[in-house]
């Protein structure tokens, strides 16, 4: 009896494919847009988490600004840090393992004809030790280079590519805005990551920076890492009351730096991947809605066409239930073909989005199975008043019919 | 069922009405109809057109149900059932051959015979090869995986009388069988009838305008304005 509806269901679908197909267009998309979503997030869910582990989980961040609340200033309304609060506070803590300031700004970096847009970044002694960042060809620069401020460099992958060609950078002296540098020494190649693409960076000492390319000793952020065994919590709280007083905030005041751990970094970025699940999956609701009526409609249009077939059946003993059934089995049928399309879609949209943005392709068993389920129930749902029509219909009215 | 089945008659028909519409658009199909129909009759019924001798297939046949009046099938007041229930009824009982054959299009011979064996929950083995030996018995052989478009009229005729029988019903109600084809194929069509009817002992009843046709009946019953006008049997046939 199933096997038979299924049968007949796949011959009056195939017999009108064109139809089929464009009523089943919402039901398409709006799978596709769930599968998309769910296989892009948890990629980026995954890439997130490879990326925090290399960055490494022991690490608080501190940066000048308000804490981000309605009605509270802009960030670049507070005051900026400097490198004497960067000083003081390193000092002062006890339980960090390696601190690090940073000070960052995009500039053309130039040699001979050519140039390329990078990321010059100023930093201190141990900031490439933290972030775990070899030096593959080279050197990196001496703590007498640092402390001087020394106009020298080192370089990532891409600059050296757009610079030099194959052509060892080595030795060479660059143009970054109005410094010259000698380039000392090659990054290896970190990938973009979902916070920045770091393989265009040139890393210089941020007493060089400051005074040459900035002009002012402000400094974007500071890196402190826990010692092994303490909590970054622990840090964060270390770090914010030192600076309070470093920064002279009077008691009552509100803090004009931020301090936060990874947690925090994470919490946030897993926000905002919950706020656009959540739109996304807003589209794809309707999208299903409207590929529900087009199944109604659908169904109803084969209700009506074989109007004298169900007069046929039923005059050699169809009964209500097995018309119902038919119509039903006929428009859960074509909404699964639907869902499987739209999976099959998602599935292809998500691979080129995975790729473009360069975090991994995982597609999620459960959530295709989950899918084709719900696109079966679709047909069900809205397959069923039109079926219960047709299967309300009085026999002698559906023979008559032409 | 009960006591009643031994003795009365297959169909029987108490002051039976149809009306169809209200006020001045009120017609009667049927004023008053009573008739009775022993099991094995091969009944004709004639009349002019609008006569009713379709509503009284229709009620015969279990599709429909008299606005007045009793219908018993095999003593079981069927009017007085529900659509599931009336549905049974024909699934177990009752045949149907109509004028225009009304096989299903894009489906095959076979697949048309076992229509009926599929709404019984019979398996699908047993259902090929009863649906196969329907076919053979109105002379189809080898045409079981035609579709009706692949079919002359007598052949399609054929295969809606082999899925009207393969069910092996009680009884065999046939509107106007031969209506769509000539002399020739028509008479065919009742020979095959009258030797289901002689050889299986099923029942029939036919609607018909052609006397020729109606020749093959051993009763033959005339209807004028939703009555009956004669009853009689057939000279030479008892
Ligand atoms: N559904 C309906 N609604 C209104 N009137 C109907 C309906 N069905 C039948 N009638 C009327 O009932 C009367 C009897 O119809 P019926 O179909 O039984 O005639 P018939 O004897 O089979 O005629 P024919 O030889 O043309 O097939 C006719 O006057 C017809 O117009
Ligand atoms: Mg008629």
């Amino acid at each position: 009896m199933l096997q038979q509806s299924v049968r007949l269901a796949l011959l009056s679908i195939t017999r009108n494919k064109l139809r089929s197909f464009l009523t089943l267009l919402g039901i398409i998309i709006g799978v596709a847009a769930v599968i998309a979503m769910l296989t892009i997030g948890s990629g980026v869910r995954e890439k997130m988490h490879a990326d925090i582990t290399a960055l490494g989980s022991n690490q608080v961040f501190v940066s000048a600004g308000y804490r981000f609340e309605p009605g509270s200033p802009p960030r670049d309304a507070a005051r900026p840090l400097a490198s004497e609060d960067y000083r003081m506070l390193a000092r002062r803590l006890v339980d960090v393992q390696a601190t690090a300031a940073v000070a960052r700004k995009s500039l053309r970096a130039i040699f001979g004809p050519n140039s390329t847009q990078v990321s010059a970044v100023g930093v201190t002694q141990d900031y490439l030790r933290i972030r775990n960042w070899k030096v593959t060809r080279g050197r990196a620069p001496t703590r007498a280079e640092m402390e001087s401020g020394a106009g020298v460099c080192l370089i990532a992958p891409a600059v050296s590519k757009a610079l030099f060609g194959s052509d060892s950078p080595l030795s060479a002296r660059i143009r970054i805005g109005q410094m010259t540098c000698t380039v000392i020494g090659l990054l290896a190649a970190k990938g973009g990551s979902l916070f920045t693409d770091e393989d265009n960076t040139v890393v210089l000492p941020l007493e060089a920076y400051q005074t040459r390319i900035a002009g002012n000793r402000h400094v974007e952020s500071i890196v402190l890492t826990a010692r092994p065994g303490i909590m970054t919590a622990r840090i964060k709280r270390e770090a914010e009351a030192a600076f309070r007083q470093i920064r002279r905030i009077a008691p009552g005041q509100d803090d004009d730096f931020q301090a936060e751990d990874m947690t925090e970094i994470i919490k946030f970025t897993t926000d905002t991947i919950s706020t656009f699940t959540a739109l996304l999956g807003a589209i794809a609701g309707i999208s299903l809605l409207v590929g529900g009526i087009g199944i109604m409609n659908i169904t109803l249009v084969s209700v009506t066409e074989r109007t004298r077939e169900i007069g046929i059946r039923m005059a050699i003993g169809a009964r209500q239930g097995n018309i119902l059934s038919q119509f039903l089995v006929e428009a859960s049928i074509l909404s699964l073909i639907g869902g499987l399309l739209g999976i099959g879609l998602g599935l292809a949209i998500a691979w080129g989005a995975t790729l473009l943005i360069g975090i991994p392709f995982v597609p999620s068993i459960f959530a295709i199975l989950c899918l084709s389920g719900v696109s079966m129930m679709i047909g069900v749902v809205f397959g069923f008043f039109p079926a219960l029509h047709g299967a309300r219909l009085d026999p002698i009215e559906a023979l008559r019919h032409e | 069922m009960n006591a009643v089945l031994d003795t009365a008659p297959l169909i029987r028909f108490e002051q039976v009405w149809k009306t169809y519409g209200e006020g001045d658009m009120r017609v009667d199909a049927l004023a008053g109809v009573s008739l009775s129909v022993e099991s094995g009759e091969f009944v004709a019924i004639m009349g002019p057109s609008g006569s009713g001798k379709s509503t009284t297939l229709n009620i015969i046949g279990c599709l429909d149900a008299p606005t007045s009046g009793t219908h018993r099938f095999l003593g079981d007041d069927a009017g007085a059932l529900d659509r599931g229930r009336r549905a049974g009824l024909r699934n177990m009982h009752i045949g149907f051959v109509f004028q225009g054959y009304n096989l299903l299009p894009r489906t095959t011979a076979l697949e048309n015979v076992e229509l009926p064996l599929v709404y019984r929950g019979i398996k699908a083995r047993e259902r090929r090869e009863r649906a196969a030996q329907a076919l053979a018995e109105v002379g189809l052989s080898g045409r079981e995986h035609h579709t009706p478009a692949q079919l002359s009229g007598g052949q399609q005729q054929r295969v809606a009388i082999a899925r009207a029988i393969v069910s092996k019903p009680t009884l065999l109600i046939a509107d106007e069988p031969t209506g769509n084809l000539d002399t020739r194929r028509g008479h065919e069509i009742l020979e095959l009838l009258t030797g289901l009817n002689r050889q299986q002992g099923l029942s029939i009843v036919m609607v018909t305008h052609e006397p020729d046709i109606a020749a093959f009946a051993q009763r033959e019953i005339g209807f004028v304005d939703g009555c009956i006008a004669y009853d009689r049997a057939r000279a030479g046939v008892s």
